[in-house]
């Protein structure tokens, strides 16, 4: 059994040697994820191009300009005359937000303690909106203070008020590539190994040599186990390639056991040839097998949490969450890697994913037997 | 000339419809990639589930708590009665927030009018993170705001301020879908046509049906043409499902001209079957081409700001996206959908993808003929 299994192996190997592009893409594909996902993958807006009208021209209204520019936030990059002008400038997309400034900012200030500005921001990208606007408020809340303390003389630190000690854990300097990269981790588990899987089985049939092997005394576990030993081996060494420039070059660092990384890597692994086996016996050719993948692995990416907060789905779509196997898979990587969490707090999660490898792999096994 | 490339339309057609699997994976993925983004491509964050864990039982404590638990943003389920239950919990990831109110708190705020309280937050998702952070701080400071102005005897509402009014534009509502749904017009039109029109052009190599086509008298041109105009139809075709359910499902205003909408995809379609055409001549194989298309359209998606702001990308990272033409299709669609602007404000970008178009298809049919002959 072993020496059958063996050869269908070495001849997969051979194919995949044959064909160095497809082999090159294959390792070069993670580099360049793992350089987007760790470089493009964030919403931390800083030095937001912004366009001010001041109206009112007074020290006040100049004090708050200054506190506007001394913040991270904004780039202050243009100065207009006209609400019309500020409008073509974000119209155009050379600017995103706009400080207006009303004539009598000053005179209200100093006669009522109050004034109001308006704040205008392009709400097409939401995430960047609302982040812009709290930014906006924090500074105007600190000038706020600024004024009490001038007004009544208290000083800043002795306010009364609660103040609230932040304590971010597992990522303390918030940086995305933490969250990401494992994220691309649990992704290149689930995805890429799926289609690898579809394809190197619908190719043999698509090009009729499937026949050839079922005449041979092949038994169809050893024809399954010889064709995606490869490629379980492949995504594997993607696994350890993200992780090394994960850790080596964006610094992610790793606080749980690499070994329980590992061996949970290899279970999803498992649930990924399920997976890429069905859908090998439904298709019939390369192109049906590639959409078939595609589509199954849409709701994967978005319904998981790779890239968005699943608590910020609607209550369907977090139940729908539950049965697509990249969600366990993600707080598995994200925990040992993040969190530093160990099988005690995993255990369920490991449990969901033997259960999605267990069955899958018996309904792959049970079609792909009658389909021989 | 324009019988053979219905002829060979014809032939592309029966080779579709003989599949209808695909057919109709081809026309879900955009029913299904609407609805996905529609509802969950969010990063709102609100009632994040958090635990408390409440040390100093007074009123003022409950005072805090109540605050919290009146904001959008925090949902308080549980409390917790150590720090390590506390810790626990959270390390299991069933809340994401903790509240820790340390005994003593009441006391304190009564005799000096100042306290401390901690607030524990999972990092692991910077986005919710750095959301929840500043929501947890304003909470905290209207209480605070409320105890100065006991203090200096006046109504809170009299407190000197600067009052910040948002007019938010083009998206008042600050609603994702209607910033991912005409981004996805955009990226339907790339993936579909780019991947199919290389692996249409493929197969037929693959299995030596190219040579049979060389030898009739259909010319190049003719036989990219037929072959992409199925493709260039399904794609169309995705286009107005997307747009017809992002109107009327979703509710995704269009505020430009539908018309210049259509017109501008025609032109970025040269570019992307520009693209599938090239591709076609450098794969082999099936296999090949998928990849080799991925290769294109992972980077595009990233770096064109599809997902995530452009802004917030390292320099580098924005220079490189001047060379993807999807980043220009991109303003064009969410220009005129958004903001309603005309071809007076997007001539730049118009300009760009009309470059991108011609220079692609050109030098995609030059090395297609090549290949041929």
């Amino acid at each position: 059994m072993i020496r059958r299994t063996v050869a269908i192996t070495r001849k997969e190997i051979i194919h995949i040697v044959r064909d160095p592009r497809t082999l090159a893409i294959m390792f070069l594909m993670p580099v360049m994820q793992l350089i987007l996902f760790g470089y493009a993958a964030t919403t931390d807006i800083e030095h937001l191009p912004t366009v001010v009208l001041d109206q009112d021209r007074t020290l006040q209204s100049r004090e708050l300009v200054d506190a506007y520019r001394a913040s991270n936030y904004f780039d202050i990059l243009f100065y207009v005359r006209s609400e019309t002008e500020l409008g073509r400038l974000i119209d155009g997309g050379q600017a995103k937000a706009g400080v207006i400034i009303p004539a009598g900012y000053g005179r209200h200030l100093t006669a009522e303690n109050q004034a109001s500005i308006a704040f205008v921001i392009d709400g097409s990208m939401p995430a960047v909106a609302s982040t812009a606007f709290s930014a906006a408020q924090t500074v105007a809340q600190a000038q706020s203070t600024v004024l009490i303390q001038r007004v009544y003389g208290i000083e800043v630190e002795e306010q009364p008020g609660i103040d609230v000690r932040p304590r971010v854990w597992y990522n303390p300097d918030m940086k995305s590539a933490n969250f990401m990269i494992p994220g691309l981790m649990a992704m290149i588990l689930q995805v890429q190994s799926t289609i690898l899987t579809a394809l190197s089985i619908v190719r043999e049939k698509e090009e009729g040599t499937i026949e050839q092997l079922i005449v041979t005394p092949l038994r169809s576990v050893e024809l399954i186990v010889g064709k995606v030993t490869p490629y379980m081996v492949i995504s594997l060494f993607n696994l350890m390639e993200v992780l090394l420039i994960g850790v080596f070059w964006f610094g992610v660092p790793i606080n749980g056991n690499i070994l329980l990384l590992l061996a949970l890597g290899l279970l999803a692994l498992l649930v990924s040839l399920g997976i890429g086996l069905f859908n090998s016996t439904i298709a019939s050719t390369q192109q049906e097998a590639i959409f078939l993948t595609f589509f199954l692995m849409l709701p994967f990416m978005f319904l998981s949490g790779v890239f968005f907060p699943l608590e910020a789905t609607p209550k369907v779509l977090q139940w729908i969450s539950y049965f697509i196997p990249l969600r366990y898979l993600l707080v598995i990587v994200r925990g040992i890697i993040l969190k530093g969490a160990g099988l005690s707090i995993l255990w369920d999660q490991a449990a969901a994913l033997s259960i999605f490898a267990i069955v899958m792999l018996a309904l792959a096994a049970s079609r792909f037997r009658k389909r021989l | 000339m324009n019988s053979r490339i219905l002829y060979v339309i014809y032939k592309e057609c029966i080779h579709i419809v003989r599949d209808p699997r695909t057919l109709a994976v081809m026309f879900l993925i955009p029913v299904v990639q609407v609805i996905l983004l529609g509802y969950a491509v969010t990063t709102d964050v609100e009632h994040l589930p958090t635990i408390v864990l409440d040390q100093d039982l007074t009123p003022q404590s409950r005072d805090l708590i109540a605050a919290y638990r009146a904001s959008n943003y925090f949902d308080i389920t549980r409390y917790a009665s150590s720090e390590e239950e506390l810790g626990r919990l959270i390390d299991a990831g069933r809340y994401r927030a903790g509240l820790i109110i340390p005994a003593g708190y009441g006391r304190s705020l009564q005799k000096t009018g100042r306290a401390q309280v901690s607030f524990v937050i999972d990092g692991s998702d910077p986005t919710v993170a750095s959301t929840a952070l500043p929501a947890a701080q304003t909470i905290a400071q209207a209480q605070s705001l409320e105890l100065a102005a006991e203090l200096i005897g006046l109504d809170p509402t009299d407190l000197p301020g600067i009052e910040v009014h948002p007019r938010v534009w083009y998206n008042p509502d600050m609603k994702s879908v209607n910033f991912m749904i005409p981004g996805l017009i955009a990226l339907i039109l790339q993936f579909l046509t780019t991947l199919f029109t290389s692996m249409s052009i493929v197969r037929e190599r693959e299995q030596g049906t190219m040579e049979q086509l060389i030898v009739t008298p259909i010319r190049p041109p003719e036989l990219i043409l037929g072959k992409v105009a199925p493709y260039v139809a399904i794609s169309l075709f995705d286009l107005a499902e997307i747009l017809v359910i992002g109107v009327f499902w979703f509710s995704v205003p269009i505020n430009g001209s539908v018309a210049l909408l259509l017109a501008l995809s025609v032109l970025f379609l040269l570019t992307t079957l520009g693209m599938g055409i090239l591709i076609s001549t450098i794969a082999r194989s099936q296999q090949q081409a998928m990849f080799l298309s991925l290769f294109t359209l992972m980077p595009s998606i990233f770096l064109a700001g599809f997902f995530f702001p452009l802004e917030a990308m390292p320099q580098v990272l924005q220079w490189m996206s001047y060379v993807v033409p999807l980043r220009y299709m991109l303003i064009i669609v969410r220009g005129i959908v958004l903001k309603g602007v005309g071809l007076r404000i997007l001539a730049g970008e118009v300009l760009a993808i009309a470059i991108f178009g011609v220079f692609i298809f050109s030098v995609a049919a030059r090395r297609f003929r090549k290949r041929l002959e």
